[in-house]
């Protein structure tokens, strides 16, 4: 069975209804010679119903999570997971992507570890990266840092979390290490 | 009863692996009874840096991730970018890139396959195997000037064209390795020492595979019918209907162990040299940039608002790419790596559980692991927890260089 990113979108709008905020099918033409449309669902939704609308996906075919990121924002984190359904038949892959605004002051989502374990590796990379917590995860170690790295600093954030003090060269553009000179 | 488990941790350095990575076994006896990964010995937060330079500097930041599948990375950048930009790369460009591809896949697979020999025991295929692949790259060594680090890419096409020379030695390639892969599927299918010690070892159900969220090679050994070049496809692997392999379609039968990866790697590099093949019979004229102006392709990215996935079938596996372009700055204001070996390390830990201590290499080695590729800032502290930055680094390294020399008797 495989299912159009239309189809998909209708399917995640009549089970979200209001959470889901903003919606939108990217379409590419892929291809040389013989051009291939693929097709993206891209969607935002409210926090509070993203268990649902990951459960949601899951029903329809088991995927396969291509990744979890975050980018800072300012006031909020934005969280974006990438789920690939209908893989393994050729040129049906869909990517949905899942976008989800998480302010500073609660960053707690759940897990999705339950229902996939593989996706341990991502929520310990955000975990440790972003400093989001996710509930219901069982290992907490550092995964990629060093497991002295010291509390409440998160590579990836823009605010006083974040990095910049702990690094000589690598956060610095070209221009900044060179004095304003190219 | 006297103490019956031991902990037994492997690496960050050690003889058995060629890059740093930690496997913790709890063991009783000979058997495994919990493992647990640590990663992140080679992270160098190359992502961190590519968000602080442009996309050009960050394009060829991503053919730094990995020393050995060097256009991977590259390869899901520029697709994840003209994606995200509207660019899209001339015909011609584009087979020229898949072609790119598929030779830096089959020089992958054979490495992949002299290491699982070495892993094994059997030294002697090691040095046949790893002869063999010198045939590609040199190939490729000819076509882009050197054996790794093509800089071939460009976000909108590729930035060298084939020369008529460089299809001739394409061709006597392709019959080089057509008799070779024969060899090849000899002396590791059909031998009865190494069937042994890879059936069943490090086997992977098809339920696990998809649990775990393998990728790659180790998803098709278990019997997943999954590759991007057969599910999204794009560049020339659209004209081509790529499929992925299976031990299925092969042998009729699947057991997702080591010997199954070896026969999917085996094969693949078959269906590698067939897809260089019909590229270059069928390769388009034109011209090979969109926008052969950096200073142009720049500002247009600077110009530029969007978002895009990148994803490619690198030999290891999926390495999916994600960019925002805020149209800003002329670099990604985001961009995420999401590498083979990251997924696939996750099946480590399961195939552990009840393997014997001597397999470990084996599983370790059966999902061809690339540590650079799965970890993406060091920092060293001195005794008094300062960061020691790195010229103070490199002083000391040449003084203890020269301490040890002394030490040794070394002359010059």
């Amino acid at each position: 069975m495989t299912l159009k990113a239309e189809e998909i979108l209708n399917i995640l709008k009549n089970s979200l209804g209001d959470a889901l905020i903003e919606q939108e099918i990217k379409t590419y033409s892929l291809g040389a010679l013989r051009k291939r449309e693929c097709s993206e669902v891209w969607i935002k939704i409210d926090r509070g119903a993203f268990r649902k609308a990951v459960e949601e996906i899951f029903k329809l075919d088991y995927p396969h999570l291509h990744f979890i990121t975050g980018e800072d924002v300012g006031e909020n984190l934005e969280v974006i997971y990438s789920f690939g359904l209908f893989h393994g038949q050729p040129g049906k892959e869909i990517s949905v992507v899942i976008k989800l605004a998480l302010p500073k002051s609660e960053l707690v989502l759940p897990t999705i570890t339950d229902l996939m374990m593989g996706a341990e590796t991502n929520e310990r990379e955000i975990r440790e990266m972003l400093g989001v917590e996710f509930e219901g995860l069982k290992k907490k170690r550092h995964l990629f840092l060093p497991d002295d790295w010291p509390e409440g600093k998160y590579p990836w954030r823009r605010d006083e979390f974040g990095v910049d003090d702990m690094i000589k060269h690598t956060h610095k553009s070209v221009k900044e290490i060179r004095g304003g000179k190219e | 009863m006297t103490k019956s488990q031991y902990y037994i941790p492997i690496g960050p350095i050690h003889p058995a692996l060629k890059e740093p990575i930690r496997v913790e076994a709890k063991v009783e006896g000979e058997k495994i009874v919990e493992a647990d990964v640590k990663r992140g010995f080679a992270h160098r937060g190359i992502e961190y840096m590519g968000m602080k330079r442009n996309a050009i500097q960050a394009l060829y930041l991503s053919e730094r991730i990995c020393g050995i599948c060097s256009i991977s990375h590259p390869y899901a950048f520029v697709v994840g970018s003209e994606k995200a930009l509207g660019i899209e790369a001339p015909p011609r460009a584009q087979y020229i890139r898949t072609i790119i591809a598929e030779l830096e896949r089959i020089h992958s697979h054979i490495l992949w396959l002299g290491v699982v020999a070495h892993e094994v025991g059997f030294d002697s295929l090691l040095f046949w195997t790893w002869k063999g692949r010198e045939k590609v790259l040199d190939v490729l060594e000819l076509i882009s000037g050197n054996r790794i680090n093509y800089s071939m890419y460009m976000i909108g096409g590729v930035r060298r064209d084939l020369k008529e020379s460089h299809i001739k030695a394409l061709k006597e390639m392709i019959d080089y390795y057509r008799i070779f892969n024969q060899e090849m599927k000899n002396l590791f299918l059909a031998d009865p020492v190494y069937k042994a010690r890879t059936r069943g070892v490090a086997q992977l159900s098809k339920e696990m595979a998809l649990k775990v969220n393998a990728v790659g090679p180790t998803a098709r050994a278990a019997g997943l019918r999954m590759d991007i070049r057969q599910d999204i496809p794009y560049d020339a692997y659209a004209d081509i209907e790529v499929r992925g392999i299976v031990p299925q379609d092969i042998v009729g039968e699947v057991y997702g162990d080591a010997y199954d990866a070896t026969l999917v790697r085996i094969y693949e590099i078959d269906q590698s040299v067939d897809i260089i093949e019909y590229c270059i019979d069928n390769l388009p004229e034109g011209k090979i940039m969109a926008i052969p102006n950096y200073v142009v392709l720049l500002s247009k990215i600077k110009r530029t608002k969007g978002e895009g996935i990148g994803a490619h079938e690198a030999p290891r596996g999926e390495v999916i790419h994600y960019f925002k372009y805020d149209g800003t700055r002329d670099g990604p204001a985001v961009w995420k790596v999401v590498a083979p070996s990251y997924n696939n390390i996750n099946s480590w830990a399961p195939l552990l559980l009840g393997a014997e201590v001597a397999d470990i290499p084996v599983v370790v080695a059966y999902i061809d692991p690339c540590m650079c590729c799965n970890d993406r800032i060091a920092v060293v502290r001195d005794s008094s927890g300062k960061i020691v930055d790195s010229t103070t680094l490199h002083r000391m390294a040449v003084e203890k260089t020269m301490r040890i020399k002394k030490e040794l008797g070394v002359k010059k």
